[in-house]
C-alpha cells in the first residue's frame, strides 16, 4: 500500500510538471498579453512604452528562462506577482479560496443528498413511472446549463420578491443567516446538476448488486426490503458512487466558474476567468496548477477510499 | 503496476456489435419498447439534426437581420418566439443556433473521439512503455476540468467556430483514448486476434482490421455521452464571451449580456435559448444512456 | 381688523411659509450614512487614473483625489462657465491666454498627513506632459497630447503655479477640470497608485478587496468644511450585467454605474421600482465607422461617402438603443451638450438626410464604382469583441448589404483592438469613441489630427488641421463656435470617421441618494463631495 501511494504520488508529480508546461505554453501562444490589455484600458498603444513594461514584467525573456523561473518560484512556494495587481499572487488568491471550497463542499453535499436517495428509489422501483420520473428529473439537471439555472433563479427572485441574496461575501461570523442563504442557492444550482451523475451511478450499481447471490439469499431469508436494500445492497453499491464523487469534484469546478459569476460570489473560479481574460499569467498559472492538484489528490483519495471500502481491491503489483 | 481502480471502472463493453441482426426494424422497435426514454432522446436528436439541416427553410426571418421597428417584441403570430433587443427574430435564430450547436458539438466530439480513439487503439495494442507514456500524457490533459481547459484553449486560440471545436475536442481526447484502450486490451487477448497474429498478419493491419471494428460499440456510446457535454461547454464558452462569435446565432451567446438585462421586460430572451440548450443536451443524454445500457452487456440483463 | 384676526392672519402667513419651505428644509443635506455603488469590473489599474482611460478606473477612484479645478458638481451641463476651483482657490489668465496662474488653497493635507503644495502640481503635470526635467514617470500615458501646448510649469511659491503655454489655449481649463486630471502626490511613487491611493480627496481608501469591492471612509481632515456628507462609500464589483440590474432593483446597490443603463433597462427598473430616480444624460461617447484611408477601397472618398450614406442613423438609434441615443456629428449635439451642430445643419450633411434618399445616393455611388447588391463589394468589418460594439456592427452590416457592400464581421479580442486599430490593420470597423470633456480640443487633436495614435483612420487634411489650431486659439466664444461648426461639417463631408450617434445614459439611483448630479461626460462627476443620503 505504501509503495503504491509513493508510486501514485510520483506519477502525480510528473503529471503536474507536464501540465505546467502545457499551461505555460498555451498562455504564451494566446494572442495578446497583459501589456496589450493595459494599453487597451488606456485606449492607445505606444511601442516603446510597451517594450519598457514587457521588460519590467520580465516578459521579454525567453520562454525557457521564464519557465525555469516559474518552476524555481513554485519550489520555493513563491507564486510570483500578479501582473494586473502588482501584488503577490498568493495574497490575492488566499481570501478567495474559502468561498470556493465552501461552495464546492456544499454542492457535493446537495448532490449526494439528492442523488443517492433518488438513485436507490429509482433502482428499487425499476421501470415504474416513479423510476422514469426520477431519471428524467435528474437528467434534466444534467442538461440545464448551470449559468442559465443561476440566471433564472436570480431573475425570478428579483422580479417576484424584489430581493436577491447578498452580492458581497458575508462572513458566517457576521451574519450566519445571510451567509447560509448566500451559499445555499448557488450550491443548489451546482449540486442539482451534479446529482444527476451520482443518481445514475447509484441506480446502476445498485441494480447490479441486487442481482448478486447474497442479496437473493437475504431476500429468501425473508428480511424486509428496507434492511436488504439499505444495509446489504447499498453498502456494496456505494463503491462506484464514491468514485463518481471524486470525478465529480473536477467536473464541479467547471460549473463553479459560471455560477460564481452569476451569483457574484468572490471565489477562485470567477477570478480565474478574469485572470484568463487579463492574461495575468502568474494568477492563471497558480490557479490552474492548484485546481490540477486538487483534482489529482481527490482522485488519489478516492482510490484510497476504494481500498478501505472494498477489501477485494489490492494495491501494488 | 495494477491498473488504477478508476481506469478499471470505466464501462467497457466487451462484446462487439454484431453486423446488423435480422430485421433492423424489429430491433429498432424493440429498442423503442424497452427504452422509451432513449427513444424519446433519439427523437429529440433527430429533430435537432433536421432543424439544423433545414434551418434555411425553417426560418421565418433572416436570423441576423435587425428590425428597428420591433425590438424586444413579445412572441406573436409574426415572431413565434419574439424578437431580441435588435429586433432579430428569436425563432429563426434558435433554428440556426441548432446548426451552430450541432456543428460544434458533433465536430468537437468526433474530432476528440477520433484522435483519442486512434491514440487509445495504438497505445492499447502496442502496450508496454509506449502505452505507459501515452497514459501519463493523457493524465495531463485529464487533470483539468473540461471547462477550465476549454477556457484556456479558446482564449489562446481566439474566437472562431473552428477554434471552439478544437478547444472543446482537446479535453475529449483522453476520455476517448481511455475507453478505446480498455476495450482494445480486452479484445487483444481474444482468440481470433491471436490467431491473426499467429498467421503473421501485420500489426497495423491487425489493429485496424480486427480490433477497430470491435470498438465501434464503445465508440458510439462515448460519442453520445460526450455530445451533450460538448454542446453545454460551447454554450458556456459563448456565454462567457469566449465561444462562437457573432454573427453566428449561438444559443449560449444569445443568453449572454443583453438577455439577462432585458429579462424582466422580455423573459423570452432568457427562456427560449435556455430551453433549446437544455432540450438538446437532454436528448443526447437520454439517447446516450439508453445506448450504453443496450450496448453494455453488464447492464444488459439488468432490466 | 381685530387683534385675534391679525394674529390669526400672521399665523396663516407663518404656516404658509412653513409649508412652502418644508421641501426646501428637507433638502438640507444630512451628514452620515454610506452608499453602495455599482462597479462594472474590477479596477483595471487600481487608482492610477493617469495611466488609464476608462470609467472603470476614474469613477471609483475620483473620491480619493482632487483636481486643480473641476466642473461644478451641482450642474448638469459642463462648460467653461461651470468650472470651479478645487485645489486651486482662484486662477487667472495673463498675457492674452498665454499664462495660466493658479492660486492654491492653503492648509490642504494629503491622506498620509503631508502638506499639499505647488510642488505636487508641477510634479503631476510635468509627469503627464513628459517634460524633460519631470521627476515622476508614468508607464502608460494616454493623455500626453492634452498638454502638448504647455511650454513649462513654474512654482514661484508653495501656493502659486503658473502654466506657460506655447500659444493661447483657453480650453486647457476644460482638460484640467476633467476627472482624468487629478493631482498626484510628489512624495509618492506614481506606481503605487496602482495598488493604493494617497490623495487629498473627500474620502480615504479603506480597503480594496480584489475582484470584490473598493471601500472608502470619510476624510475627516478634508479642506472643504462640512464635506463630505457621507461616512463611507463602497463600490461593489458586479461583472454579470443581469445581476447588476437585479442588484440595483433589489436595493443592494444605491447607484448604477455611469453609462451602463440603457433606456429600456431604466424603463424596466422604473416599472419594478417606481421611486427610482432616472436622469437621461449624454455620455459623451459616440458610435462611429472607422475606414482605413490608406487602404483600398476606402482610400476613395466616394466609397467612404457611400458607407456613410447607407447607414440610417435614426433607425440605428431605434434598433440598437430603443430610442435612447441621439444623432449628431463630431461633437455631442444640443441640448445634451454644447458644441454639436443644430439639426438643420446636420440635415444637409452626407448620411443625415432622408433615409430613402441617402440609401439611393449610396447605391448610385456604388453603381458608379461598379458594385450592386447582386455584385457586392466584399469587405471585412472589424469590431471589438464587446456586446455594445457587436450590436452596432450587426446593424451596420445589415444597412451596408442593402447598397451593395457585403461585410463579414470579424471580432477582435478586446485586448487586441487598439493595437490593431493604431496599426491600421483593417479595412472598415465599427468603433466607439469616448471624450474626456465636451471640448473640441480634446476631440479634434486626439481623433482627427495628422499623426495622432488614436486617429485610427489616418485621416490627415492640412487645411482642417489649421482650423483645429485656429479654433483652439480663438478667445472670442462666438467665433470659436463658428469655426468648430465648420470643422464638424468638413469632417463629415470628408467621411473622415462617420459619426452614427451619441449615446445617452439613463443614469439611475435610489431616491435617498441626494446631490449626485450626472454630467454630460461620464468621466467627470465621480467626486461624491456633495452627495448625501436621505435616510
Amino acid at each position: 500500500m505504501k509503495s503504491y501511494v509513493a508510486q501514485r504520488l510520483g506519477i502525480a508529480v510528473l503529471t503536474l510538471i507536464g501540465m505546467s508546461i502545457v499551461i505555460f505554453l498555451l498562455l504564451r501562444l494566446a494572442p495578446g498579453d497583459i501589456v496589450d490589455i493595459l494599453f487597451s484600458t488606456a485606449g492607445y498603444v505606444n511601442e516603446s512604452e510597451k517594450a519598457a513594461i514587457m521588460k519590467e514584467l520580465g516578459l521579454d525573456r525567453s520562454y525557457v528562462t521564464q519557465y525555469v523561473d516559474w518552476m524555481r518560484q513554485i519550489v520555493t512556494f513563491d507564486l510570483g506577482k500578479s501582473y494586473r495587481y502588482d501584488l503577490p499572487a498568493w495574497d490575492i488568491i488566499r481570501p478567495l479560496l474559502p468561498v470556493t471550497i465552501e461552495l464546492a463542499v456544499l454542492s457535493i453535499v446537495v448532490a449526494v443528498v439528492l442523488g443517492v436517495p433518488a438513485g436507490v428509489i429509482s433502482a428499487v422501483r425499476q421501470d415504474t413511472t416513479l423510476d422514469y420520473a426520477l431519471r428524467v428529473f435528474s437528467l434534466a439537471g444534467l442538461s440545464m446549463p448551470s449559468f442559465w439555472l443561476g440566471m433564472v433563479i436570480i431573475l425570478g427572485m428579483v422580479s417576484w420578491l424584489g430581493w436577491i441574496p447578498p452580492l458581497t461575501y458575508v462572513k458566517p461570523t457576521e451574519n450566519f443567516g445571510a451567509h447560509v442563504i448566500q451559499f445555499a442557492l448557488p450550491a443548489l444550482a451546482v449540486g442539482y446538476r451534479s446529482s444527476a451523475l451520482i443518481m445514475r451511478i447509484t441506480r446502476s450499481s445498485l441494480l447490479e448488486v441486487m442481482r448478486e447471490d447474497y442479496i437473493r439469499t437475504a431476500w429468501a431469508k425473508g428480511q424486509n426490503e428496507r434492511t436488504v436494500i439499505w444495509r446489504h445492497a447499498l453498502k456494496n453499491a456505494i463503491l462506484p458512487v464514491v468514485t463518481v464523487i471524486g470525478i465529480e469534484f473536477a467536473f464541479l469546478i467547471g460549473g463553479l466558474v459560471v455560477t460564481e459569476t452569476v451569483f457574484n460570489l468572490p471565489g477562485v473560479a470567477r477570478f480565474l476567468v478574469q485572470a484568463i481574460l487579463w492574461r495575468d499569467y502568474p494568477i492563471v498559472q497558480t490557479l490552474v496548477m492548484f485546481i490540477a492538484i486538487v483534482v489529482i489528490l481527490s482522485n488519489l483519495l478516492v482510490d484510497m477510499l476504494y481500498g478501505v471500502l472494498d477489501p477485494r481491491v489490492r494495491y501494488g503489483s | 503496476m495494477a491498473a488504477s481502480p478508476i481506469e478499471a471502472r470505466v464501462d467497457v463493453p466487451i462484446v462487439s456489435v454484431r453486423p446488423a441482426p435480422p430485421g433492423a426494424w424489429t430491433s429498432l422497435g424493440r429498442f423503442v419498447r424497452r427504452k422509451p426514454l432513449g427513444a424519446a432522446g433519439g427523437v429529440i436528436m433527430l429533430l435537432m439534426v433536421l432543424t439544423a439541416i433545414l434551418a434555411p427553410w425553417l426560418q421565418t426571418y433572416d436570423p441576423i437581420a435587425t428590425n428597428a421597428a420591433y425590438t424586444l417584441g413579445r412572441p406573436n403570430a409574426d415572431h413565434w418566439l419574439g424578437t431580441d433587443h435588435l429586433g432579430r427574430d428569436i425563432y429563426s435564430r434558435i433554428v440556426h443556433g441548432a446548426w451552430v450547436s450541432l456543428v460544434v458539438g458533433l465536430g468537437s466530439t468526433l474530432l476528440g473521439s477520433a484522435l483519442g480513439g486512434v491514440i487509445g487503439l495504438l497505445s492499447g495494442y502496442v502496450g508496454g512503455k509506449t502505452d505507459l507514456t501515452v497514459q501519463r500524457v493523457l493524465d495531463i490533459l485529464q487533470g483539468l476540468p473540461l471547462l477550465v481547459l476549454a477556457l484556456v484553449m479558446s482564449a489562446s486560440l481566439g474566437p472562431s467556430i473552428r477554434n471552439v471545436i478544437v478547444a472543446i475536442s482537446i479535453p475529449i481526447i483522453p476520455r476517448a483514448a481511455r475507453v478505446i484502450r480498455a476495450s482494445v486490451l480486452s479484445i487483444r487477448e481474444m482468440q481470433y486476434v491471436e490467431a491473426a497474429r499467429a498467421l503473421g498478419v501485420r500489426h497495423l493491419r491487425v489493429a485496424f482490421r480486427h480490433i477497430l471494428p470491435n470498438t465501434v460499440g464503445p465508440f458510439i456510446v462515448l460519442c453520445t455521452a460526450q455530445l451533450g457535454s460538448a454542446i453545454l461547454v460551447e454554450a458556456t464558452l459563448s456565454f462567457l464571451g469566449m465561444g462562437v462569435p457573432e454573427p453566428y446565432p449561438s444559443w449560449g451567446r444569445m443568453l449572454s449580456v443583453s438577455a439577462a438585462e432585458y429579462a424582466q421586460k422580455a423573459p423570452h430572451l432568457v427562456l427560449f435559448p435556455g430551453i433549446a440548450i437544455s432540450l438538446a443536451v437532454f436528448g443526447s443524454n437520454l439517447l446516450g444512456d439508453a445506448l450504453r445500457d443496450t450496448l453494455d452487456p453488464r447492464l444488459r440483463g439488468s432490466r | 381688523m381685530s387683534r385675534t384676526r391679525a394674529i390669526l392672519s400672521w399665523f396663516a402667513v407663518i404656516l404658509c411659509v412653513a409649508v412652502v419651505s418644508t421641501p426646501a428644509l428637507s433638502q438640507t443635506p444630512k451628514s452620515g450614512g454610506t452608499l453602495n455603488m455599482t462597479q462594472r469590473e474590477d479596477l483595471p489599474q487600481g487608482f492610477a487614473i493617469h495611466e488609464t482611460q476608462t470609467s472603470s478606473t476614474v469613477w471609483p477612484s475620483m473620491p480619493c483625489f482632487n483636481n486643480l479645478v473641476i466642473y461644478d458638481p451641482t450642474k448638469k451641463q459642463e462648460s467653461m462657465d461651470t468650472i470651479v476651483g478645487e485645489l486651486a482657490e482662484k486662477w487667472s489668465w495673463q498675457d492674452n491666454y498665454r499664462n495660466l496662474v493658479f492660486f492654491l488653497r492653503k492648509g490642504v493635507k494629503w491622506h498620509d498627513g503631508q502638506p499639499f503644495t505647488s510642488k505636487d502640481v508641477k510634479f503631476t503635470f510635468d509627469m503627464v506632459r513628459e517634460a524633460p526635467d519631470a521627476t515622476g514617470k508614468l508607464r502608460i500615458n494616454p493623455r500626453k497630447d492634452w498638454y502638448a501646448n504647455v511650454q513649462s510649469i513654474e512654482t514661484p511659491d508653495p501656493y502659486t503655479v503658473v502654466f506657460h503655454l506655447k500659444r493661447p489655449q483657453p480650453s486647457i481649463l476644460m482638460m484640467l477640470a476633467s476627472g482624468y486630471s487629478p493631482v498626484y502626490a510628489a512624495h509618492v511613487q506614481p506606481a503605487t497608485y496602482r495598488t493604493g491611493c494617497v490623495g487629498t480627496g473627500p474620502y480615504k481608501l479603506k480597503e480594496w478587496r480584489k475582484g470584490e469591492f473598493v471601500e472608502y471612509v470619510k476624510n475627516p481632515d478634508y479642506f472643504v468644511k462640512g464635506r463630505p456628507y457621507l461616512d463611507g462609500l463602497k463600490y461593489i464589483v458586479i461583472a454579470e450585467r443581469g445581476t447588476r440590474t437585479a442588484a440595483l432593483q433589489s436595493g443592494q446597490v444605491d447607484v448604477a454605474f455611469p453609462g451602463e443603463t440603457s433606456k429600456t433597462i431604466s424603463e424596466q427598473l422604473k416599472k419594478a421600482v417606481p421611486q427610482l430616480v432616472v436622469t437621461p444624460i449624454s455620455e459623451n461617447v459616440n458610435n462611429n465607422v472607422i475606414m482605413n484611408i490608406k487602404k483600398a477601397p476606402f482610400d476613395n472618398l466616394q466609397a467612404r461617402l457611400a458607407v456613410s450614406r447607407a447607414i440610417d442613423r435614426r433607425a440605428l438609434v431605434q434598433a440598437v438603443y430603443q430610442g435612447g441615443a441621439v444623432v449628431g456629428a463630431a461633437m455631442a449635439p444640443k441640448p445634451w451638450a454644447f458644441w454639436g451642430l443644430a439639426d438643420k445643419d446636420l440635415a444637409s450633411l452626407p448620411g443625415y438626410g432622408k433615409p430613402a434618399e441617402e440609401k439611393a445616393a449610396a447605391k448610385r455611388i456604388m453603381a458608379e464604382l461598379g458594385y450592386s447588391p447582386d455584385k457586392p463589394l466584399r469587405v471585412e468589418m472589424v469590431t471589438r469583441g464587446l456586446q455594445i460594439y457587436v450590436d452596432m456592427a450587426s446593424f451596420v452590416i445589415n444597412e451596408l448589404k442593402q447598397v451593395g457592400i457585403e461585410a463579414t464581421l470579424k471580432q477582435i479580442e478586446t485586448a487586441q483592438w487598439h493595437a490593431m486599430a493604431v496599426r491600421g490593420e483593417y479595412q472598415i470597423g465599427a468603433n466607439l469613441t469616448g471624450l474626456g470633456a465636451d471640448d473640441p480640443d480634446g476631440n479634434f487633436y486626439e481623433n482627427y489630427a495628422c499623426g495622432s495614435p488614436r486617429n485610427y483612420t489616418h485621416y490627415c487634411n492640412e487645411q482642417v488641421q489649421a482650423m483645429f489650431d485656429q479654433q483652439s486659439q480663438e478667445t472670442d466664444a462666438k467665433k470659436r463656435v463658428a469655426l468648430v461648426n465648420a470643422i464638424q461639417r468638413k469632417l463629415e463631408e470628408d467621411a473622415a470617421r462617420p459619426i452614427l450617434n451619441w449615446r445617452i445614459d439613463y443614469f439611475t439611483h435610489w431616491p435617498h441618494v441626494k446631490g449626485l448630479v450626472p454630467q454630460n461626460s461620464v468621466y467627470n462627476y465621480g467626486r461624491m463631495q456633495e452627495v448625501w443620503r436621505d435616510k
